[in-house]
């Protein structure tokens, strides 16, 4: 880990039944940083972070996780959510995440102390020794995350974690995230939501059709597109017109366009000068949404908002 | 391979845990029990019906004297061998013309004879279909001849007395102990195949677990693969040895039992070819490495099912292939050399109990050796193949195509 990567993937390829899934990736996910995988349901984020953990092989390409080329030999300092969670129904929640430390070579007396100290800290001080069957959906979910951290992984791979849990236990699972990044570790996780992305990550890769369209830090990605210029003004035409970028579209009275190059200075003068009378003046920085439609396309975003719409309707 | 031990360890640990702590795990305990007990009942109802139903009775129409000549030769043609070996006689009373009595009787369903004998010993009449030629003929001829030596030694006033030989006992004869032997080899046979054939359903499902309550995909982020199969092959294998220690305490303290009832209920003394201490280990070993075998292919082709129906639906077929294994190494006990026996103990199915047969019949010790190395051998490849072929089939979740479709899509 030389370079400071935590992970570093290069032209990651898979194809299921000649279908391809994943189309050339490439990652670059810094040591220490929370990263999020930002797409729509079918985008290849699953696939893309099942080869990086060597659950299977991609077709094509190289990963390192931490430092190894064979992910599994990195297991011990790993934890993995995957999307469709998975736990023993009759284990009790203390042995269930015991045995996931385990599984990553931490000591299953050690594991057991750790589970009951994490089951305390979320609120599940009452199900230590109760099985998982008992657990309700999000409670179970909430014991599996722990599962996946109880042996102090120094990356921690969440796979669409807030999926499933209501506000309430998506605050925790926030607070929990910043917490494990605070203490050295790095946390990459895949979300179809922009608002987890924005929040949360310092890095982003935003994949769509099995591609990376944009690697880089949330404000990068904003960055992308220009300041957005809403404009409102009581005469409907004038000189000053002709001082407005070509690209500028009129709607409900209401002037759109990027900030132009030269900045918002020479407009303003021709609006005052020529008598435009501006009622509403407004730049704004546009959100990770925007430069999401920007980068990945209408369609991409479109899909982006059918699963968060799929998504709660399977919560509700 | 340190850290593949470690995490088969953990693996098989939580199965372990899992299974023999649970209150299912008293019914698979109890199960050996309901078998030998139904299989008892069944014996015992259907060898009395089986014994009469198979025994043929002959019907003797003819005057006293042959009655009693024949009734005489079958005693004493039966005190040395058995009941079964000679029909039974029935006399019947000569009503009129003796060929249409004896259709009557024949064909009459109550009586259920097999043949009718008439006439005298000296010239004697058997009516019976042209099946009865075979058989039941030359019992009857045997049975007649029988009858007129003695008739005619009687004649000749020659009197043979009931022999009775001077007895030298020795310490035991070759041929009995080659009989004992062999019966130690079926036995053997049987006692792993059997408690194999009863956990081949439990390793066949097992995997169905992880896949349909999604833990797979932990393990299979955490553990190599191997490390899952072989973990899963262990804890079974010490399921099944708690399974069998219970059962051998059941059987020795009903031993004991019946020993203290009945004294007279003794193991005669023999000991396998190789000595009883090397075959007691050989047998474990080699209950071992069949176990494994074909636990670790069960295994594999159940990771391949996706639901409880499709494994029901492959346990016949797993049935019938450990038929097949038993019989081909049925077929060595006896007959240790021949191209069948050679076989038998390189395919690798059936190495284990075609060799554990050898260990209980010959002395040598070195093949067991070699065996043995061959065997784990193919337990290490067949892990190995079940893994990789679960990697590519099941662990591409994002397809859904398992192995089943893949085989019916290219049929």
């Amino acid at each position: 880990m030389a370079n400071g990567l935590a992970i570093e993937a290069k032209g990651l390829f898979k194809s299921f039944d000649g279908k391809e899934a994943v189309r050339g990736i490439d990652l670059q996910v810094p040591e220490g940083s929370i990263y999020g995988i930002l797409g729509p349901n079918g985008a290849g984020k699953t696939t893309t972070l099942r080869m990086l953990l060597g659950i299977i092989e991609p077709d094509a390409g190289r990963r390192t996780l931490l430092g190894h080329a064979d992910p599994i030999q990195a297991a011990g300092i790993v934890g993995y959510l995957p999307e469709e969670r998975g736990l023993y129904p009759a284990m009790h929640c203390r042995d269930a995440i015991a045995f996931m430390g385990a599984l990553r070579g931490f000591p299953l007396d050690a594991g057991r102390r750790r589970a009951e100290i994490l089951l305390r800290d979320n609120g599940l001080a009452d199900y230590v020794a109760k099985p998982i069957k008992s657990l309700s959906k999000g409670m179970s979910q909430t014991v599996q995350l722990l599962g996946t951290i109880v042996h102090r992984p120094k990356l921690i791979v969440l796979d669409e974690p807030f999926s499933g849990l209501d506000a309430m236990n998506q605050g925790r699972l926030e607070h929990l995230i910043r917490e494990e990044a605070a203490a050295g570790a790095t946390v990459i996780f895949s979300t179809h939501v922009i608002a987890h992305a924005e929040r949360l990550c310092e890095r982003i890769a935003i994949i769509a059709g099995g591609r990376v369209r944009f690697e880089g830090s949330v404000a990068e990605a904003r960055d992308r597109l220009r300041p957005q210029v809403r404009l409102r003004t009581r005469a409907a035409d004038g000189s000053w017109r002709s001082s407005l970028p070509a690209a500028a579209a009129q709607q409900d009275g209401v002037w759109h366009f990027e900030l132009p190059k030269a900045g918002i200075e020479p407009l303003l003068k021709a609006l005052i000068d020529g008598g435009a009378g501006i009622e509403e003046l407004s730049i704004e920085r546009p959100g990770l949404h925007d430069a999401f439609v920007a980068i990945a396309g209408e369609e991409a975003a479109r899909e982006l908002a059918e699963s968060e719409q799929a998504d709660m309707g399977a919560a509700a | 391979m340190n850290n593949l031990l470690r995490s088969a360890w953990v693996i098989g640990r939580r199965d372990f845990i899992a299974t023999v702590f649970s209150r299912t795990f008293i019914l698979f305990l109890l199960a050996p029990l309901v078998i030998f007990g139904f299989s008892m009942a069944a014996g015992l109802s259907a060898g009395k019906a089986g014994r009469e139903a198979s025994r043929p009775t002959v019907a003797v129409i003819a005057d006293g004297a042959t009655v009693q000549a024949l009734a005489d030769a079958r005693a004493r043609l039966v005190a040395g061998t058995s009941e079964r070996t000679i029909p039974a006689l029935r006399p019947v009373e000569p009503t009129g013309q003796v060929e249409a009595q004896a259709r009557r009787l024949l064909a009459d369903e109550e009586a259920p004879l097999s043949a009718v004998v008439t006439g005298t010993i000296a010239r004697p009449v058997v009516i019976a279909p042209e099946a009865a030629d075979a058989d039941l003929g030359n019992r009857l001829r045997l049975l007649i001849e029988e009858a007129r030596r003695s008739a005619a030694l009687e004649a000749a006033g020659i009197r043979t007395p009931p022999a009775a030989p001077q007895r030298v006992v020795t310490e035991s004869a070759a041929g009995d102990l080659r009989s004992l032997r062999s019966g130690l080899a079926q036995a053997s046979q049987m006692l792993i195949f059997m408690i194999t054939l009863m956990l081949a359903t439990l390793l066949l499902s097992n995997l169905v677990e992880e896949k349909s309550n999604k833990v797979i995909e932990v393990l299979a982020a955490a553990v190599p693969l191997d490390a899952i199969f072989l973990g899963k092959l262990i804890a079974m294998l010490f399921i099944s040895v708690v399974g069998l220690a219970t059962w051998a305490g059941m059987l020795g303290i009903a031993y004991l039992f019946v020993q203290t009832l009945q004294s007279w209920l003794v193991v005669p003394p023999f000991a396998p070819a190789v000595g009883w201490p090397a075959f007691v280990l050989l047998l474990i070993l080699y209950y071992t490495t069949n176990y494994m075998l074909l636990g670790a292919l069960f295994l594999g082709i159940g990771g391949q099912a996706s639901n409880i129906r499709e494994i029901q639906t492959l346990s016949m077929p797993i049935t019938f292939l450990q038929l097949g294994v038993l019989l081909l190494a049925m077929n060595t006990v006896g007959s240790p050399a021949t191209t069948l026996a050679w076989t038998a103990y390189i395919v690798p199915f059936s190495s284990p109990l075609s060799m554990v047969a050898l260990a209980a019949e010959q002395p040598t010790l070195w093949p067991h050796f070699a065996a043995l190395a061959w065997q784990a051998l193919w337990v290490v490849l067949i892990i190995r193949l079940s893994a990789a072929l679960f990697r590519r089939t099941v662990l591409k979740s994002g397809s859904r195509q398992d192995f089943w479709k893949m085989l019916t899509a290219r049929g």
